[in-house]
């Protein structure tokens, strides 16, 4: 059964922009999306990280939101791990989690 | 003796399920030190205290938020 899941993949902030689309073109080729469902990418670009990870002060972010079955994602994550320029990933399942609205924003949203 | 009801502040927001991505959020439920604040001081649901626990904890795996704050070693 296809599910749901969301990835965050922060690579080597020396990697440009189209090489992170390249990498992430050959891991999403992993798992075949069905139908009308597409990979929704969404790139934050460089940011600091909180702690240095394998010596690097910053990473470029990447979110991305797909669906595949179970069966897939240990084959997908020994690719992700294999890759050098992917400093760190986390796949966790979608709950259609939301961001809280900023407090300036809030004034102009109704409940629901 | 019972202490005092203080109100959610995540179900104020009007958000059903907190986002580990949403770091300024989380940062309000973090001491000092980059702690988890106990629900006992920020008042918050069980539920959302839950769900805060889990997404603080992802955001640490992500580098969003630090496993301490200020150490230097």
């Amino acid at each position: 059964m296809a599910r749901r899941y969301e990835a965050v993949y922060i690579f080597d902030s020396a990697l440009e922009e189209p090489a992170v689309t390249e990498k992430l073109e050959k891991f999403h080729a992993l798992i075949p999306q069905s139908g009308e469902t597409a990979v929704e990418v969404t790139h934050w670009g460089k940011r600091t990280l909180a702690y240095p990870v394998s010596g690097k002060e910053s990473g470029y972010y990447v979110v991305t939101k797909f669906e595949a079955a179970a069966t897939m994602l240990p084959e997908f994550e020994r690719a992700l791990k294999l890759d050098e320029g992917l400093l760190r990933h986390l796949v966790v399942l979608d709950e259609g989690a939301q961001m809280a609205p900023t407090p300036s924003a809030k004034d102009g949203e109704e409940d629901e | 003796m019972a202490r005092p009801q203080k109100s959610c502040a995540i179900c104020e927001s009007g958000v059903r399920v907190v986002d580990f991505k949403d770091e300024r959020l989380l940062t309000r439920f973090l001491t000092e030190r980059g702690k988890i604040l106990p629900s006992r001081l920020s008042g918050t649901c069980a539920r959302h205290q839950r769900q805060l626990s889990t997404a603080i904890k992802r955001a640490r795996q992500v580098a969003l938020l630090p496993y301490i704050k200020g150490f230097t070693g």
